[in-house]
């Protein structure tokens, strides 16, 4: 295996994958990055067993062959060569000989036929839909997803195919997002699958171009995204997502307006003297007004008060600030919409006019 | 801390010896062994003075101290008598004091410095300690008194049984000077040999080393020995300790190797530390796993769960889930021990309720999966 490669073709793509690469390992070779040099290509792979990304590289003048590196330190050299370097890399036995002008460097691999092959059934679904669109609809949902939940299907984004319609939905139970959206082409396609939260974290950083028309195509359980030179794989969550159609399905006071960013400071600055752990703070609203406030065990207080349109009985509900904070926060519009469930039990925030997402923000007895 | 304190560290004489021997006289004056029997594995809880001069002590394995005693008597352990004379005691600290930090059923240390008693002598209200406890419960109490825990529990180790020993600030760092390390309380067999291999036997050996470099050998526990070879130890007497663990574990009577019986017997334990747990009104997130093979060799396995324990319903794929990477199955198991840890008060989280959108309906009371939980 030989060939020559410019640093800033290279590092780009090695960097997305030593992303997904887990720092801790149990298999040394998972520590690795599988380099393949074919005819005109370099094609780099890296995987936690969970998800898998590829990257195809055009190269030429190669010599074919296969290795894998260890990807941290390989990445840390090739990041740290003078930019626009040009990089020679060489086999040699069990190592690889990296050369960039006056540099030299001499890494200990392991053999590319030990490495884990990323199993994917045959993928009997798929879409195409444009990167800065699944870009914005992950940007408005992956916030709410739970980390490391017992509810494990909660540790995952859903995603919900209707021929023509598509529908992410993420939930750590104490919030939930939705996003809805119209697929230029229809799809023929009926599916609910859940992408596990690395799979979507990594994923929404591989969506930097907004013009990229990504191809989806998944199984029952497996999802693979192709974005340009990227392939992005990941096992699908073995599960049913669970019912949330019950929280739309309730009275609810008329409709809140208030001004985003009043909102957005007040809560920032009153969840300050909240109780450390749990961060409740109460909102009461009163005739012409909201009043937000807290107080902790250390017996601080603090209150803000923000003028709003409210004609209506004093109604007074409590949240973990950051929740509502995240959901207000994520707003576009400089009104934030809040439609609270008329039993006090649950709380939409929205925007006037929108229609593509939704967030809930389940309050917290105090 | 600028007034000298004046702590007492009161511990019961051969406990759960002594209250068989009251309870029963027929047993007075002989060597009595609580614990195991001798025919089973398990081990040494108290002996009675009578039967330490045949070198027995806690924690030998009853088998063995059979062999060093076969006139010994042995009895299995009453835990509600001892829990009873537990009360008991402590109510008697409870009326010169009101900083007590029990040890365990037997051990506490008071702080007597505010105390208004014999004019405020420590000594003297210890002795008093050790009378009022012999009146009350026919058992006798060993006394240290001394300005700080670490002085305090070593003196009241010097002069067992039914002793009283007291180390005044002027004598401290002298007395702890000549000390073997090996009897510094929190200095154990593992590090006293490791100090022995580095030339420190007493506690002027200690002395000579610089903080750096005790902390260096010792990690964290290094700069505690800097002060306490010092005669100094400024812990306070923490009388709203937290509990920090709540453990249960069992011997087998033989070894058992099937893996179905040991998630068994694990479950069974895991039980009743929920239980013990729940009886505290405490919710624990951290589930540890002890396992002792058969030749011995000890490991734990331990996870920290995202929720508590307490209510979860399939504690068994969360057990199962500790087991991989042990040697369950194949290698023979004497004993399981299950641990929890990570409290935190039932009332407190009850105040503040976080509404959850699944909670009723029929994702709730969740039987979960437990993937996160594997390794990596």
């Amino acid at each position: 295996m030989k060939f020559i490669i410019n640093k800033d073709t290279l590092l780009t793509p090695l960097q997305q994958i030593v992303s997904v690469i887990e720092k801790r390992q149990t298999m040394p070779i998972l520590s690795n990055v599988l380099m393949v040099v074919e005819e005109n290509q370099l094609i780099l792979t890296g995987t936690d067993l969970e998800i898998q990304l590829l990257a195809r590289i055009g190269i030429d003048n190669v010599v074919p062959g296969s290795v894998t590196v260890p990807a941290r330190k390989f990445l840390d050299l090739c990041r740290l060569l003078p930019n626009g370097a040009e990089i020679k890399i060489e086999q040699q036995d069990d190592k690889i000989k990296i050369l960039s002008s006056r540099s030299r460097f001499l890494l200990s691999c392991l053999p590319a036929e030990n490495y884990p092959e990323f199993s994917e059934s045959g993928f009997d679904n798929s879409f195409s839909i444009n990167a800065g669109q699944f870009k914005k609809a992950l940007d408005k949902t992956i916030f709410c997803m739970a980390n490391q939940d017992v509810r494990y299907y909660l540790n995952g984004l859903l995603l919900n195919i209707s021929n023509s319609k598509i529908k992410l939905v993420a939930s750590d139970g104490h919030r939930l997002s939705i996003y809805e959206d119209q697929l230029e082409v229809p799809t023929g396609v009926e599916a609910r699958i859940i992408i596990p939260r690395k799979g979507v974290l990594e994923l929404s950083r591989l969506l930097d171009d907004a013009e990229v028309e990504l191809k989806v195509e998944f199984s029952g359980n497996n999802i693979r995204i192709t974005i340009k030179n990227l392939i992005f794989s990941a096992k699908l969550v073995d599960s049913k997502y669970p019912d949330f159609g019950k929280v739309f399905q309730q009275e609810f006071f008329s409709p809140l307006h208030i001004p985003k960013s009043l909102l957005k400071d007040a809560l920032t600055r009153v969840a300050v003297l909240s109780n450390e752990k749990f961060r409740g703070v109460t909102l009461d609203f009163i005739p012409d007004s909201l009043r937000i406030s807290t107080h902790n065990p250390e017996h601080d207080e603090a209150e803000e008060e923000i003028a709003i349109d409210f004609t209506g009985e004093p109604l007074s509900i409590s949240f973990n600030a950051q929740y509502l904070l995240d959901a207000v926060s994520n707003i576009d519009a400089d009104l934030a919409v809040l439609t609270i469930a008329s039993n006090i039990s649950s709380c939409f925030v929205d925007e006037p006019d929108n229609l593509l997402y939704k967030f809930i923000v389940m309050p917290m007895k105090l | 801390m600028t007034a000298t304190r004046k702590i007492i560290h009161i511990d019961m004489d051969a406990f759960f010896a002594a209250v068989e021997q009251r309870d029963f006289p027929e047993y007075r004056n002989k060597p009595i062994i609580v614990g195991g029997m001798p025919d089973s594995r398990g081990v040494v809880a108290t002996c009675s003075y009578e039967a330490r001069r045949y070198g027995i002590h806690s924690a030998m394995s009853s088998a063995r101290a059979y062999r060093l005693c076969p006139q010994a008597i042995f009895v299995k352990p009453r835990f509600q008598a001892y829990q009873e004379v537990s009360l008991i005691i402590r109510k008697i600290f409870a009326e010169y004091t009101e900083l007590i930090e029990p040890l365990s059923m037997d051990e506490a240390y008071l702080d007597v410095t505010g105390a208004t008693d014999y004019q405020g002598s420590a000594s003297l209200i210890a002795k008093a300690i050790k009378a009022d406890i012999k009146k009350k419960t026919q058992l006798i109490a060993s006394a240290g008194v001394s300005y700080n825990k670490f002085l305090a529990k070593i003196a009241s180790d010097l002069d067992k049984p039914d002793g009283f020993y007291l180390i005044t600030p002027e004598q401290g760092a002298n007395f702890v000077e000549r000390l073997p390390v090996c009897k510094f309380h929190g200095i154990g067999k593992v590090t006293a040999s490791k100090m022995q291999a580095l030339g420190i036997h007493t506690g002027s050996d200690l002395k000579k080393l610089s903080m750096e470099t005790l902390q260096e050998y010792f990690g964290a526990s290094g700069l505690h020995y800097y002060t306490i070879c010092r005669g100094v130890d400024n812990r306070p007497v923490n009388s709203h300790r937290a509990i920090k663990s709540i453990g249960v574990e069992t011997t087998f009577q033989q070894d058992i190797t099937i893996r179905q019986d040991i998630l068994q017997q694990l479950q069974g334990l895991l039980e009743n530390a929920l239980k013990k747990a729940s009886a505290k009104q405490l919710n624990a997130r951290t589930l540890t796993v002890k396992i002792k093979y058969h030749d011995f060799v000890q490991i734990t396995r331990s996870r920290t769960l995202p929720c508590n324990l307490v209510g979860a319903t399939n504690t068994l794929d969360i057990l199962e889930n500790l087991l991989i990477n042990t040697d369950i199955g194949e290698r023979a198991v004497r004993l399981l021990g299950i641990t929890l840890s990570t409290f935190e008060n039932q009332a407190v989280s009850y105040r503040f309720q976080q509404m959850d959108l699944f909670q009723d309906g029929n994702n709730s009371g969740v039987s979960f999966d437990l993937d996160f939980l594997k390794d990596n």
